[in-house]
């Protein structure tokens, strides 16, 4: 049994331990090892661990205010963690800044888009590759978002403010791939968006993930991120209640009656 | 989902109808003056104008620093005058035969070594690297000895006034605002005041609490005579230098703004602080050379302002007036936006120039040169009444 069996989404069936497939042998390109965070007094997260194997793409579920989002913004530096450790790559990434995270292969698709609206589409693709040099592979990675979402090639010169709900997303995205990221994180990717435009971020998202980019995504929408991922990690009070792979957790009762809208 | 409902634009005829009915007043009025009396002829509104003009442009310089850091910190930063006074100092200690007493010197070379020192480690990214303490020495040695020796012509003495008070402002951001970053906003507001009446008590220190004349020894500060409609103006070269400089640096600015890397991530950092981050952008790094921007064109102010009229006031009152005016500037151009500052600018100079040529002493009135000053927060009220934006900024809703 993973997690600590708290709460109403663990009370049912309990899932067994991540399977060790072939991925376990391989070096974690993400792990979190008992990693606890503050916003000021309050404690957001407790004694969290995740892993995540290069190649997976693994989903964050939970409720409002379950810590999500703080776990996120933890991975990114955006908020310090207060006990336990963070690595990316093998190397200790809890002590480095932002900036320099995203050096070494992370890249984000934050809540609500949060593109820069007075910049054209090409600016927020460039501010996306901006740690790198320009030059031939900024050609060659712009020529790559534009194939997978044409509908950005055709608003280049557009500020990014002025276009729809779905457009911004899909602006969002290309500028996480415009970072040639080794692992992606998003936050609600689905929020905001009609169902039609949900399916094809998601297949999207697999698009990219089967380029061998891992990708870690919080997401309210569990079935439909379920349906997509490898394994996934629940989140109730900022503490891993549940985690397993995502057949698994949408076969779980509790999961079903807490998070899939099933009775 | 893209069904959002297209906002109509309001009249846009109801702009150009305003403008045109100002200008014809204004024209109106200009003719009635005229006939009235003979002395107010075409050279003495052209006089009126050229000096706007001028004003203007020195009122934009010194606004941009306040819509800069406006925009990337939500701070106005009310030390911005005292950094336009340090800058007028600092360029005067370095043309004029009154060279600082070392110890001066040495303490002025010191701080800007500090500042240095911080800009060279955000640049190479790491802390205490001998390539950088090296380099903040030598900043030391030149400046100290510079300081205390050196007399350059007016444009070089501008060029070192520049440098010398762009690092004094990173310096200001290091000590007294980036501790604050995640502090109430009203913190900050409160240190940029402490951080004022600092600035004006070290220079009452370090350059004497007097009114100091300011000539350096220039082609443009020596007299211009042309004919306006055959009647002659008699005005300085500064009409000319005072808004071609502006312009070379405004242009500069908005190049680095739009065409460089880390212009870009200026823009991006002022759009939304903590995407940048995400992007990768060193957001410290981009405020630290926003505050070097903004006080180098204050420097550049303070020069041409002290060339303009000939002397400059004493420190502890010098920054004031001319800091909160071009604050108005700002405020009225749309705070934030740096074409709003450059409009605002030249807006308010017209605002004290030209509306009092217009409204001259006569026998039977006493004129409104006296109340010049009520104009630019006269204005600035209207404005934040009627379009609290500014003329040219866009939407002031803040993201949260």
């Amino acid at each position: 049994m993973t997690g600590a069996g708290r709460g109403a989404a663990a009370s049912g069936e309990h899932a067994p331990s991540a399977s060790p497939s072939d991925a376990a042998r391989r070096e974690p390109l993400l792990e979190l090892k008992g990693v606890t965070t503050h916003y000021g007094p309050i404690r957001v997260l407790r004694d969290v661990n995740m892993v995540i194997y290069p190649g997976e793409m693994v989903c964050l579920l939970g409720g409002n205010a379950s810590g999500k989002s703080t776990t996120l913004k933890t991975v990114l530096g955006i908020v310090g963690v207060s006990q336990g450790e963070l690595w990316f790559r093998g190397e200790r990434a809890d002590g480095l800044p932002t900036s320099e995270r995203i050096a070494r292969g992370m890249a984000v698709v934050p809540e609500n888009r949060r593109i820069f609206p007075k910049m054209t589409v090409r600016e927020n693709l460039e501010m996306g590759a901006y740690l790198r040099k320009p030059g031939a592979e900024f050609d060659e990675d712009l020529a790559y978002v534009l194939e997978l979402f044409p509908r950005l090639g055709e608003r280049l010169g557009q500020l990014g403010g002025t276009m729809s709900g779905g457009e911004q997303q899909m602006l969002a995205m290309g500028r996480a791939l415009m970072s040639r990221p080794k692992l992606i994180l998003m936050d609600e990717p689905s929020m905001g968006l009609a169902p039609l435009f949900v399916e094809r971020i998601f297949e999207i998202i697999k698009q990219v993930n089967s380029r061998g980019i891992s990708v870690f995504v919080v997401e309210q929408n569990a079935n439909v991120a379920l349906a997509i991922a490898d394994r996934g990690y629940v989140l109730q009070t900022g503490e891993v209640v549940l985690s397993g792979p995502a057949g698994e957790l949408l076969a779980n009762e509790g999961m079903k009656r807490a998070y899939l809208g099933e009775t | 989902m893209a069904a959002s409902a297209v906002v109509p634009r309001r009249r846009p005829w109801a702009l150009w109808l305003v403008v045109l009915g100002g200008l014809g007043l204004i024209t109106w009025r200009m003719l009635y003056l005229h006939g009235v009396n003979e002395a107010f002829n075409a050279a003495f509104f052209a006089g009126a104008v050229v000096r706007s003009l001028q004003l203007g442009s020195l009122y934009a310089l010194i606004a941009l620093g306040y819509t800069m850091v406006y925009g990337i910190i939500r701070l106005i930063n009310f030390a911005h005058g005292e950094v336009f006074m340090v800058g007028a100092f600092a360029a005067y200690f370095l043309f004029s035969r009154t060279p600082f007493s070392w110890p001066v010197a040495l303490l002025v070379a010191a701080a800007i070594a500090f500042g240095v020192l911080q800009f060279l480690n955000f640049w190479r990214g790491r802390a205490r690297d001998p390539i950088v303490l090296a380099g903040a020495l030598v900043v030391f040695a030149v400046v100290a000895f510079a300081l205390a020796s050196t007399q350059l012509g007016w444009f070089w003495a501008m060029v070192a006034s520049m440098f010398v008070t762009g690092v004094l402002g990173m310096t200001i951001d290091r000590v007294a605002y980036r501790p604050l970053r995640g502090a109430p906003r009203n913190s900050m507001l409160i240190t940029a005041i402490a951080v004022s009446f600092f600035l004006q008590n070290f220079g009452i220190l370090a350059f004497s609490n007097r009114q100091t004349p300011f000539r350096p020894a220039s082609f443009f500060t020596g007299p211009l005579q042309f004919q306006v409609f055959g009647e002659p103006l008699f005005t300085s070269w500064m009409i000319v230098l005072v808004p071609s400089v502006t312009a070379v640096l405004v242009v500069a600015l908005t190049l680095f703004v739009t065409r460089t890397r880390l212009g870009k991530a200026m823009r991006a950092t002022a759009q939304d602080a903590e995407t940048a981050r995400m992007m990768g952008v060193n957001v410290d790094r981009v405020i630290a050379t926003t505050f070097l921007l903004g006080s180098m064109l204050a420097a550049a102010a303070g020069v041409l302002w002290g060339m303009t009229f000939g002397s400059i006031n004493q420190p502890a009152i010098f920054g004031i007036l001319p800091g909160i005016k071009a604050f108005a500037a700002a405020v009225i151009g749309g705070i934030g936006s740096l074409p709003g500052a450059v409009v605002g600018g030249v807006l308010l100079g017209f605002l004290e120039n030209f509306l009092t040529a217009l409204f001259p002493r006569t026998e039977y009135f006493s004129g409104i040169t006296e109340y010049k000053d009520t104009f630019a927060f006269l204005a600035m009220i209207v404005i934040l009444l009627v379009r609290p934006s500014g003329i040219v900024g866009e939407d002031l809703s803040e993201k949260v």
